[in-house]
């Protein structure tokens, strides 16, 4: 995905409040790109962009070299509020089968699909729950599952962790690492977890805090998978990153209570 | 949780074991599930017994009969059928008003809700219409439909559609942005986003408006059939308080509480056998 000059501006009471400005960035095939921020710092509305939810109000996005402007085949969406991005009046199995319905996937493929990925994030056992009856990380595998299900080529995810407790968390970042280098997708994540951020991504985009937010700096991670927060070099980008972001939170805390 | 043992013994064979921890002692009677029931019968009991009490010796047993009065008055009228008549009659005129008040009611709800402009163009109407309640359209009603069935009709309608016009339009409205979005991307189009997510994500609160629209139904019929009919628990009330007969009055009066009950109850077991997946709200934050 390319991203060039890209500007968002909202409506506002006396001026249009200009959220995004000059975002350029590149994003490769097979790639597992963070986008890292505090909060308000316009990370969702720049997925959002990218999904094609939200029109950008000038500047280019492309995928693949055609130009986003809507949803897409190619892209699927993961939210971090499961509990309502998944249908829950569907089974485990319904959920996986509504992507594959709606995309006209012919219907004998269906068990074969919907057993593949049901597997690949160990919901197998529970395909006949509603997701009410499913913890929170089964929820988020489950999303997983019906996003893989339609085999898209990007995975956009928006703090799709950070309603889980530590542990669940955790497991979640291997489950996701696991199948990124099976499935070789392209993964844009956003977040705002720093320690997050340097687990996962091949790459680190830091967006610096709005009004006119941009990507500041992209930091290349280049350490070997798993990777450990102990370690001296993980730890090390930690600090620097860390020390990189403090202004910017003062910064956004500061515009919070002012608009408050 | 009430703390329920089912006096079987365990692997000691039921022999005390020394330094075992105490048991909690047995209730004596193991009425774990029937907990609710039973305390809902005795609760009634009680009452009726206060009411026989009060009645008899303090009340005027005419103004406020007692409760064996009520029942000795109402076997004939059971034996011969004759309170099944009216209650047929009134149930069917809840019936038709509030199927039809209900259908129409989500038709136009989910257009309001889906639809931005047709919402901002009807909404003050509906705003200011919603407070003709249906006794407040029982003279125009007679005017319109006269008497008979079709009065009576309307004026459930009329208090059914309101209610679940509002409620569908909530739940149309609150279908979670984030769930269409999920459906879009995996590759629904609008059409398939509107029916296979939008509405089914309205069904709890489509369910609740027409509960309460049942129970208003339950109160309008009434007033519509004192004023307005020749028939039915309604005319029933009114034609026994013109003869004076409170025994009469207080048979309809028990019949309009157990009706309501039924149907409420019955309204409720359908809604878990058919829509019961529909009705789970699930969210993790």
């Amino acid at each position: 995905m390319r991203v060039s000059n890209l500007r968002k501006t909202y409506d506002g009471a006396h001026q249009p409040y200009v959220a995004l400005d000059g975002v350029d960035v590149e994003i490769t095939d097979g790639e597992f790109f963070c986008l890292l921020g505090p909060s308000g710092c316009g990370k969702s509305t720049l997925l959002n962009i990218l999904a094609g939810f939200e029109p950008a109000t000038s500047g280019s996005v492309t995928s693949d070299g055609v130009a986003v402007t809507g949803a897409g085949r190619d892209r699927v969406m993961f939210f971090q509020d499961a509990g309502s991005a998944l249908f829950p009046w569907l089974t485990v199995e319904e959920n996986v089968r509504f992507g594959l319905r709606v995309r006209g996937v012919p219907r004998r493929g269906w068990t074969s699909i919907i057993d593949t990925y049901l597997r690949m994030v160990d919901l197998d056992p529970h395909r006949n729950k509603f997701p009410a009856q499913l913890s929170g990380g089964m929820r988020q595998r489950l999303q997983i599952a019906r996003a893989l299900a339609v085999e898209p080529d990007i995975l956009l995810m928006d703090e799709p962790f950070g309603a889980l407790d530590a542990l669940t968390r955790r497991r979640m970042h291997s489950v996701l690492l696991a199948i990124w280098q099976r499935t070789g997708k392209t993964v844009v994540f956003v977040t705002h977890d720093i320690a997050e951020a340097i687990l996962l991504a091949d790459r680190i985009g830091m967006m610096s805090v709005g009004p006119r937010s941009t990507i500041a700096k992209i930091f290349e991670v280049g350490l070997s998978r798993p990777r450990d927060l102990t370690d001296q070099k993980v730890a090390h980008l930690f600090h620097e990153i860390e020390a990189m972001l403090e202004p910017d939170v003062v910064r956004s805390e500061e515009h919070t209570a002012a608009a408050e | 949780m009430l703390n329920v043992h089912d006096g079987r013994p365990g692997v000691t064979g039921g022999l005390p074991v020394p330094g075992a921890p105490l048991r909690a002692p047995r209730p004596w009677i193991a009425w774990g599930r029937y907990r609710g029931v039973l305390l809902s019968a005795a609760s009634l009991l009680i009452a009726f017994a206060i009411w026989q009490v009060l009645s008899t010796f303090i009340f005027n047993p005419f103004l406020i009969p007692p409760p064996l009065e009520v029942i000795r008055t109402a076997i004939p009228m059971v034996m011969s059928g004759e309170i099944f008549a009216d209650v047929a009659i009134s149930m069917t005129r809840v019936l038709v008003g509030f199927v039809s008040g209900s259908l129409i009611g989500i038709v136009l709800g989910v257009l309001l809700g889906r639809i931005r402009i047709l919402h901002d163009l009807l909404d003050p109407i509906l705003e200011l219409l919603r407070y003709l309640s249906p006794t407040a359209m029982i003279p125009i009603a007679v005017i319109w439909f006269g008497i008979g069935e079709m009065s009576k009709y309307f004026l459930i309608f009329w208090g059914t559609f309101f209610i679940v016009l509002v409620n569908t339009t909530a739940g149309v409205w609150r279908a979670p942005i984030a769930r269409q979005r999920a459906a879009e991307c995996l590759g629904a189009n609008r059409l398939e986003i509107f029916v296979m997510v939008v509405i089914p994500s309205a069904v709890p609160y489509i369910v609740t408006g027409m509960r309460v629209a049942m129970a208003s139904s339950f109160m309008s019929i009434i007033p519509a059939e004192i004023l307005a009919a020749d028939s039915g628990i309604g005319y029933l009330l009114q034609k026994s308080s013109l003869l004076l007969q409170t025994n009469r009055i207080f048979v309809a009066l028990l019949t309009i509480c157990i009706l309501g009950f039924v149907v409420d109850r019955m309204f409720r077991f359908l809604v878990e056998r058919v829509l019961a997946r529909y009705m789970s709200f699930v969210s993790v934050t």
